[in-house]
């Protein structure tokens, strides 16, 4: 029992540098572009609410469950650069699809430019962000091991892996339903949740 | 035993070994299975490949690779989704025997597939490399299907001379590459890249083009965006002078799509045909987003090429208005509201960054100004002096990491304060007076209370004096003798007075009060006739009494 403690306290010491250390990775935040980027993406989550008339009660019919992936959502994710990546692959995503809408009206080209615009930014802002991470990252890269590093990339490509498929499922519903109103209303709204359980995440990790 | 010699012998015939060294090789959409035969070099050997995908519990024989003599096999053309996991296995026949199958590790093709060079078309002017790059793969590949726009790409360039210093630049699909000098022959390659998956692809084929003759006209440059309240101003230099210059923008997303938008670039109305090198538009031409802008010069019969393309962010750009400052003076102090700037047009100042303000501070009188920042909007300015005229003027800033930028200084506004203290002492002389005022209104009711008391509820108790002589004299009366008496009969007026009284007393002691009136009546009026007894008579009391 006396014994414990002596170990703990040996214990405590590094590993309470580890955790500053980390912290230190964690918070290498690209801080001058989130205040951006912040902005960006909530104006571009309301512009996706804005876009549609109305949600016509028929297309309800039409719903289909695609499945987000949760896991990318879930806390426990350690890496605070996981969910930006996965956030920056949903925001390609979505510039990949909304790219091709085919809009019927003058107001759905005015809303769909500026959601165009809205999410060229945000992949803008994000892809500066990751560069900038990348570089400081690559400073680090003397201190960390090969092994681990590998085994750290490894876990996060599986989870976007996820994303894909369900952003693949997204594309092919589009595409079986022949690019119809409906089918646009569905795939605005599930890139709308998809894009703001993502956005609470990171605000999330940010707080922790 | 038979049967075991019997087995012993089935098992030494199937000397087929499955074969080696399986590996899968994706790049693009080609998808191949590579192995290599068994150590023996044997004829006749043929391999088959059978494949499996998760909805399906049964292999599949893979259609164009059964009983093949050659040691791969493509199976792009399955129609497999991409995302989902496969499973391949292989073995090698010879007549009727089989080799085991060897079962390849299930794996994902996009996980798997390795990114091909990219398609690079070039165009040379005289100091610059137009870019054309088409994604890897072709159009309707499968593999890259979601990721067309996905790409980023990089470049290395360099002078086809000996000295050969290479460059490397990420560039858009459709880019220009500048500062390059005419006449030259440059040599670069391009690769492809998917960030999040951790994906590098494989360099196109080098490229070279000699840039052309220097052009008449050079493109403008050192094109500079600046904004103010009101409007946007593009600013650039150019060496000659009696110019026309034109200006065009474009969306800047619509960067990251391969082919051509040339005709995507649109005029700016307010910049064409300027004389000068700067050009104002309203900040309401654009709306919020990324976008390019670029500056072509002309002289009547040449233009020029095109400047480098400018990229423009409105958010950067962001204008911050001063706010509004409202001052009013409390007691002492002074209290500052910082309201939010007025909107110029109709349209709603969105201010969501978090902003800090700078406040100047001073006596209209001195100099020397104070500067606070806070980021309250409604604070207070204690312990200043009173009857002092103090000025105020305040801005806004955003004080984000690597990001400063600040609003004009509001209008200066100029309060004085009140007389804080005299006030105070004003109050503290008014409670006092107060007090005092309240005292003298005690006293003087009870001088009052006093009088009505006297005048209306007189009190019956005759004087301690004759109180005490009264009640010395009632013994003395009752022992001494007639003699005593008949001196007592000088006193006769007053004596039968006191034998009346001990009389009366013995009754009751509540005649006394009544006696006590008597008394003085009576004496009052011996006293009016016989005077000199009567003041004798006082003396006499006066004595009896001091005893």
């Amino acid at each position: 029992m006396s014994v414990k403690p002596d170990v703990i306290r040996k214990c405590l010491w590094p590993a309470c540098l580890v955790g500053l250390f980390i912290t230190g990775i964690l918070s290498l935040d690209c801080n001058f572009l989130n205040i951006h980027l912040s902005r960006v993406t909530w104006q571009n989550l309301r512009l996706l609410s804005v876009m549609s008339n109305s949600f016509s009660i028929e297309c309800l019919r039409e719903n289909k469950a695609f499945e987000l992936p949760e896991e990318i959502l879930s806390h426990t994710q350690p890496v605070k650069n996981d969910i930006k990546e996965a956030f920056y692959e949903a925001s390609i995503q979505a510039f990949n699809i909304f790219s091709q809408y085919t809009f019927r009206s003058a107001w759905e080209e005015k809303h769909l430019k500026q959601i165009q615009i809205g999410l060229g930014q945000q992949l803008q802002y994000l892809e500066q962000c990751l560069e900038e991470e990348e570089k400081e990252n690559e400073d680090m890269k003397e201190m960390e091991e090969e092994g681990t590093k590998h085994s750290a990339t490894m876990v996060p490509r599986l989870s976007h892996l996820e994303l894909r498929r369900y952003f693949n499922r997204i594309d092919n519903f589009l595409k079986e339903k022949k690019y119809s109103h409906c089918a646009w209303e569905i795939v605005r709204v599930e890139i709308r949740r998809c894009f703001y359980l993502l956005l609470k995440s990171i605000a999330l990790l940010r707080r922790k | 035993m038979y049967n075991c010699l019997f087995l012993v012998a089935f098992i030494e015939g199937t000397n087929l070994k499955s074969p080696q060294n399986v590996e899968v090789y994706i790049v693009d959409d080609s998808c191949i299975l590579k192995w290599s035969g068994s150590d023996e070099f044997v004829s006749n050997v043929t391999f088959s490949v059978d494949y499996q995908i998760p909805e399906i519990d049964d292999w599949i024989k893979l259609p164009g690779c059964q009983y093949v003599t050659s040691t791969q096999c493509d199976f792009s053309s399955l129609q497999l989704n991409v995302y989902d996991e496969v499973k391949l296995r292989v073995r090698a026949e010879k007549g009727n025997d089989t080799s085991p199958w060897y079962e390849v590790d299930s794996f994902i093709p996009f996980q798997k597939a390795q990114i091909g060079p990219p398609e690079v078309h070039l165009e040379a002017e005289d100091r610059a490399v137009i870019l054309n790059i088409s994604p890897p793969g072709t159009q309707d590949s499968v593999m890259w299907a979601m990721d067309s726009s996905s790409f980023t790409y990089s470049l290395v360039i360099w002078k086809n001379s000996s000295s050969g210093e290479k460059r490397t630049e990420t560039v858009y699909p459709r880019d220009k590459i500048y500062k390059l000098s005419p006449e030259t022959t440059y040599c670069l390659k391009v690769r492809a890249r998917l960030r999040v998956q951790r994906k590098v692809g494989l360099y196109s084929p080098v490229s070279c083009i000699n840039t052309t003759v220097e052009n008449k006209l050079p493109p403008p440059e050192n094109i500079q965006i600046d904004s103010n309240n009101w409007n946007y101003i593009i600013k650039w230099d150019y060496k000659y002078e009696n110019m026309t210059f034109q200006a065009q923008w474009l969306y800047g997303y619509l960067k990251k799509f391969p082919g051509k938008h040339e005709d995507k670039w649109k005029q700016l109305p307010d910049c064409e045909n300027v004389k000068t090198t700067q050009c104002v538009f309203p900040r309401s031409t654009f709306s919020r987003g990324i976008y390019f802008v670029r500056v072509q010069a002309s002289n009547g019969n040449n233009t020029s090429l095109w400047s480098e393309e400018k990229r423009f962010d409105t958010e950067i750009q962001t204008i911050i208005l001063p706010p509004l400052i409202n001052l009013k003076s409390v007691n002492g102090s002074l209290r500052v509201y910082i309201g939010a700037p007025k909107e110029s047009e109709n349209k709603s100042v969105d201010q969501p960054y978090r902003l800090t303000y700078e406040i100047n501070f001073w006596e209209n009188t001195s100099d020397t100004q104070s500067k606070i920042l806070q980021k309250k909007t409604d604070f207070t300015f204690l312990n200043l002096k009173p009857l002092t005229v103090y000025c105020v003027k305040a801005r806004a800033l955003i004080l984000e990491e690597k990001w400063n930028k600040s609003s004009d200084f509001s209008d200066t506004v100029c309060e004085k304060t009140k007389p804080g203290n005299t006030s105070r002492t004003l109050l503290i002389a008014g409670i006092c007076i107060a007090l005092l005022i309240l005292a003298a209104v005690v006293y003087v009711v009870r001088v009052l209370w006093r009088c009505i008391n006297y005048v209306f509820f007189p009190s019956s108790k005759p004087p301690s004096a004759v109180d005490e002589y009264f009640s010395e004299h009632l013994l003395k009366n009752l022992l001494l003798s007639t003699s005593a008496e008949q001196i007592e009969r000088c006193f006769v007026i007053e004596n039968t007075n006191t034998v009346s009284a001990a009389e009366e007393t013995n009754h009751a002691g509540e005649d006394y009060k009544k006696y006590g009136s008597q008394t003085s009546q009576d004496s009052g009026n011996y006293s009016n006739e016989d005077e000199n007894s009567g003041s004798g008579l006082s003396e006499e009391v006066l004595l009896q009494g001091a005893v």
